[in-house]
């Protein structure tokens, strides 16, 4: 028996100190194969007496036994540090920065504009867009604006060159976007829900005012629409747009093409009202305009007033774009400066 | 319009504070743009005397003042004013004195010369003044008193911003008035008795134009005082509402236009020929007017004529013949109602706006011209001491009557969404000086005050309740739905998911002005018809965009200046072309690619950006195979590296590289590419249709073929796919090789071939056959040889 205590003894060293799953496999067939010097010894038990076989047989199998886990639990460390290994040669510096990594990015004022119409698609408006170079008609007449009328005066009206083209009126670039909503009101029935958003031009440029800038308007044209409705859309749409429960108020004012006509107040986001800079010290920001559809404008259109009632709402689109993201120079918008833009990309 | 509170709670004082008033003003529809309280704009300035003035040693337009005022001697002032001269009385800020814009006066040495104190103009302490010389006091000022004292500057001025529509608030009167019934304050009337004249002659006035002159009064002055001064009550008060002091009749005219709204004109009655007649001008007429500014005069001109011709631009400006002068002795005073139709736009035409125009246009209240006459002679006899003739009084047929207008009350709850008593309407509209015609149950009938023109229909009526109701005293309700679903075309992508697209790619989105510089115009769209704008900001800036390209090389020329290694950018928008006589606006989406393909990185090459790399962001944006690119020609573009897009069998866009001339003429050291689309095109898709997923395997043979250099190799792909049968499922290009061991006249390319059928497994000899087949169509189509 110290034959076998001496072989389990060395194939126990032997399996311990393999360095690689070949040596280990080596040791195996070395003691474990067919050849194997366990293997043999169990060859050796027919030399033994009846009493002696099983006990000797038995004890020759826990040994087998013990240096077959020995092996494994070897193996297994083995195969552990082996992967352990290659994580360690695979290791990279997962700091450098990722391959490729360009993404642009909307501009802010399309980001904003996106924004209002996504607000206002959601109850029910659709999005109608029109031409920019527009007839005097459209742009003024049609929303009670006539020739010589002193409401001119408050647009600065780009006209441009018909040389080649056009008819008897005046063409000019459109100096807000409510002569989209004629449009759709001239192709089309109530219920109206519409949204018309896009580029207008006055002829107007130094710190606060570019020649170009955008407008989103609004009409809503139904049986039963009043004021009280105008004021609900207004006060939601805004208060949803800043995400706060800012304070709105609304001002009697003039536009020719709705009657009551308002302008809107939000309570100044930069101080809370206290009054500052940025609305001149009197606590509040006008961010739009708005009224009830001028009976002379749905005259135009051929819309019985008996039974239909509307409101209209415009709103310029930097501006809300300055107070939501903080922007304080409105020609930032048109250099399209890389370091500016890129601040948009969120 | 700027208003004096004192004055106007002369006319009207409810108990509220300076800035209740504005407040209550803005929300009524008045908007206050600003309140300046006048005695606190300013502190430590006196009256002050020049006694003595001598030239600065080392200045030439610098004076060196002894200034009384101050303490009980005189004290060195240096001043630059060209009016600083001895004996004026002027404000005279001394040391220690606060000015508007935190201006501090601290002792000072100009140009070596000690100056103790600063000699003021009106605008420097903080007033509207056209003159921006030393403001010269009154001569009887009291030498040393405070000058907020000396003004009576306990006041404020409101400032407010008035729409077009309220020209019946273009005075205190009027003010007062809208004041009155927002504060439910009494109003003071205007009770002036015409002066019981003491001479008996009087102008003969001749109305031609009876429609647009319905009302004509005049009065004639004799004798007045040479020496007559404006007082300075009267002169403080234009001046803080903005006017300058000129000579006390106009100086009368202006107040009383500012007290009542009458715009009124003065002629020197010596240097009037005749009678005056109100008429059209004849065609060749024309009038030199009190600016110097010669008019030429048409048959739409409304004029005051004389036996010798125009005097006047009716509503608008005198003419410089009649204008009242120091030495005037007599006056023939106007005071008109002319009918806003025959007056607006006439003084824009001659690039005119003056404070009567301003008026006229808007309209002035037609029953005014007499009462305000009556005014303005009281105070021209006192001011003056004038004797006065009888007022001249003429109307037409044409003089508007009171209009009427009904209210149905039902109306004010459709239109507002609550409910005002009837009680409460009629109330409002009688504070604002309607007057009740006929009321029952139902309506009311009401007569519009003659100074409000905004009011003809009840709409107007509707909104005048509103206001004095208080919009914000309207409930806001959420919008009542009538919703149906609407129609929507799953083919038609949106703008946004382009956007989006480019966006992913590492474009930036920018927005640049629809009108460029016509000579960047000119190089990229040389052979169209452009649209000008006829009033341009700037010549930059002066012609419609036909093409998106000019913005987005000025964008990238902007970032080039800026160190951007990179420019990736789009924009979308219209683009203005004439073509046959008609101005098409095209919605259109174009990208320009500038500079590496790659932000430089640790791990990525440094090679710059390529036509294919642009081809590729191109065709991303469309369904896989649904374009063709064909060799194009592009005035902007490089002949060689152009192309046009092609969908079906329309031309839907370029894309190409930057015409070598071009980028040189911008400065460019790198080619920039681009790509311009039309925007339809771009977004109108096929309805997704599936067909059935091939189950049997794909086989791929490869290919080098070697074909002369000229031939594209687009051609070998189309010809493949169109003649091999259906079984040749994709043809894709893996390499193209030019050098050593090919010609030089030809290229090599190495195709990879995929076959498959859709019903059953290709056996080796079928793939070889339509191997073969592909092999000799090469062959005899382009004469490639297999290598």
């Amino acid at each position: 028996m110290n034959k076998l205590s001496e072989i389990l003894t060395s194939a126990s060293v032997s399996a311990e100190s393999a360095g690689t799953l070949a040596e280990l496999e080596q040791v195996k067939v070395a003691y474990l194969g067919k050849k194997g010097q366990l293997t043999q010894l169990l060859k050796t038990l027919g030399s033994l007496s009846s009493e002696e076989r099983p006990k000797v047989g038995a004890e020759i199998n826990k040994a087998k036994q013990s240096l077959s886990t020995l092996i494994e639990q070897k193996k297994s460390d083995l195969n552990e540090q082996l992967i352990n290994e290659k994580l360690a040669s695979e290791t990279i510096d997962i700091t450098l920065p990722g391959r490729a990594r360009q993404k642009g990015q909307l501009h802010p004022v399309t980001q904003t504009l996106e924004r209002i119409s996504t607000l206002f698609t959601q109850i029910g408006f659709s999005v109608a867009q029109g031409p920019e170079i527009e007839d005097d008609f459209h742009n003024f007449s049609a929303l009670n604006i006539p020739d010589h009328h002193p409401a001119r005066a408050m647009h600065d009206t780009f006209y441009v060159d018909k040389a080649g083209w056009g008819d008897k009126a005046d063409y000019v670039l459109r100096t807000h976007t409510s002569p989209v909503q004629i449009r759709v009101l001239e192709s089309s029935e109530p219920p109206i829900r519409v949204i018309c958003p896009g580029r207008v031009y006055r002829c107007d440029s130094d710190v606060t005012h570019t020649p170009m800038f955008h407008q989103v308007e609004g009409l809503v044209v139904d049986r039963g629409i009043n004021f009280s409705h105008l004021k609900g859309v207004v006060d939601q749409f805004l208060k949803s747009f800043f995400e706060a429960d800012v304070p709105v108020r609304f001002r009697p004012s003039y536009f020719p093409f709705t009657e009551p006509s308002a302008e809107v107040d939000i309570q100044c986001t930069h101080c809370k009202g206290e009054g500052c800079r940025i609305c001149s010290q009197t606590g509040w920001l006008e961010v739009m305009g708005c009224g009830m559809v001028h009976p002379n404008v749905f005259e135009q259109v051929n819309i019985n007033t008996k039974d239909y009632s509307g409101f209209a709402f415009g709103m310029g689109v930097e501006r809300l774009a300055m107070l939501r993201y903080g922007v304080n120079d409105l020609r930032l918008f048109f250099e399209n400066d890389y370091k500016f833009l890129r601040q948009f990309n969120q | 319009m700027i208003i004096s509170e004192s004055w106007l709670r002369e006319w009207v004082s409810p108990d509220i504070t300076t800035q209740t008033i504005a407040d209550t003003l803005t929300m009524a529809g008045l908007e206050v743009d600003s309140v300046q309280y006048l005695g606190d704009s300013f502190s430590g300035v006196v009256v002050g005397e020049i006694v003595d003035i001598a030239p600065h040693p080392d200045a030439d337009k610098l004076k060196v003042c002894q200034v009384m005022g101050h303490e009980n001697s005189p004290i060195q002032v240096v001043c630059g004013a060209p009016n600083a001269r001895e004996g004026i009385k002027v404000p005279f800020a001394t040391v220690g004195a606060k000015l508007p814009n935190d201006i501090k006066i601290k002792k000072a040495k100009l140009r070596g010369v000690q100056s103790l104190g600063m000699l003021c103009g009106a605008v420097e302490l903080g007033f509207e003044a056209v003159d921006d010389g030393l403001w010269e006091l009154n001569a009887d000022a009291e030498v040393g008193q405070s000058l907020i004292d000396y003004l009576a500057l306990n006041d404020a001025l409101i400032d407010v911003d008035l729409t077009p529509n309220r020209s019946d608030c273009l005075s205190i009167l009027g003010i007062a008035h809208e004041l009155g019934a927002l504060t439910e304050s009494n109003v003071s009337k205007i009770n002036i008795e015409p002066l019981a004249y003491d001479i008996q002659h009087s102008p003969t006035v001749n109305i031609e134009a009876t429609t647009a002159c319905p009302r004509y009064c005049a009065q004639i002055f004799s004798e007045l005082l040479q020496q007559a001064e404006t007082p300075l009550w009267l002169s403080e008060r234009l001046r803080r509402s903005g006017l300058a002091v000129r000579h006390p009749v106009v100086d009368i005219t202006n107040y009383v236009m500012l007290e009542l709204g009458q715009p009124m004109h003065a002629f020197d009655a010596d240097k009037v020929t005749g009678g005056i007649t109100v008429r059209f001008a004849r065609s060749g007429e024309d009038i030199h007017l009190l600016n110097d500014q010669l008019v030429k005069l048409d048959e739409r001109s409304l004029i005051i004529a004389d036996e010798s011709g125009p005097i006047a631009l009716a509503g608008i400006m005198g003419g410089k013949s009649t204008a009242v002068s120091d030495d005037t002795k007599r006056i023939i005073l106007e005071s008109a109602y002319f009918a806003p139709e025959f007056i607006a736009g006439k003084a824009r035409q001659f690039g005119l706006h003056t404070d009567s125009s301003h008026r006229f246009e808007r309209g002035v209240d037609y029953n005014l011209p007499e009462q305000a006459l009556a005014r303005a002679g009281r105070l021209i006899s006192e001011v003056c001491g004038a004797k006065v003739g009888p007022i001249c009084a003429q109307t037409t047929r044409a003089l508007p009557s009171p209009m009427t207008v009904e209210l149905h009350f039902e109306n004010v709850e459709r239109q507002l969404g609550c409910r005002i008593s009837a009680s409460l309407c009629q109330s409002i509209l009688e504070r604002l000086q309607f007057s009740v015609l006929k009321r029952d149950d139902k309506m009311i009938s009401l007569s519009v005050p003659s100074s409000r023109f905004d009011i003809t229909i009840e709409a107007d009526l509707i909104e005048e309740i509103a206001r004095v109701y208080g919009y914000n005293n309207i409930p806001s309700k959420p919008l009542p739905a009538n919703l149906t679903v609407p129609e929507h075309q799953e083919s038609v992508k949106s703008l946004l998911s382009i956007k989006q697209l480019l966006v992913a790619k590492g474009y930036s989105e920018v927005i640049t002005y629809s009108f460029v510089d016509p000579e960047i115009q000119a190089l990229i769209s040389p052979n169209e018809h452009a649209v000008d704008v006829l009033n341009p900001i700037s010549n930059d800036l002066s012609q419609m965009r036909m093409s998106l390209l000019p913005g987005l090389l000025t964008s990238a020329l902007h970032n080039i200046k800026r160190q951007q290694s990179r420019v990736a950018l789009f924009e979308s928008g219209l683009t203005f072309v004439v073509k046959s006589g008609k101005l098409l606006q095209n919605p259109t989406v174009a990208g320009l690619l500038y500079g590496a393909r790659f932000n430089e990185s640790w791990n990525l090459p440094k090679d710059d950006i390529d036509f294919y790399d642009i081809k590729a962001h191109v065709e991303s944006l469309f369904s896989e195979d649904v374009l063709n690119f064909e060799v194009f020609q592009h005035p902007a573009l490089h002949p060689g590296q152009s192309a046009a897009i092609i969908k079906g069998s329309k031309m839907i866009g370029v894309l190409g590289a930057l015409h070598p001339s071009l980028v040189k003429a911008l400065g460019l050291i790198k080619v920039p590419y681009v790509f311009e689309l039309d925007q339809a095109q771009l977004l109108n898709r096929d309805l997704a249709r599936a067909s059935v997923v091939p189950k049997f395997p794909e086989v791929r043979r490869d290919v080098a073929v070697v074909i002369d250099q000229s031939i594209p190799v687009g051609d070998l792909i189309e010809r493949l796919k169109s003649s091999v049968g259906s079984e040749l499922v994709n043809v894709n290009v893996f390499d193209i090789y030019q050098g050593k061991g090919v010609d030089p006249e030809r290229k090599s390319v190495a195709l990879g071939l995929t076959f498959q059928d859709k019903t059953r497994t290709l056996t080796e000899e079928e793939i070889n056959t339509l191997l073969n087949q592909c092999i000799d169509l090469l062959k005899s189509s382009f004469s490639a040889d297999l290598r």
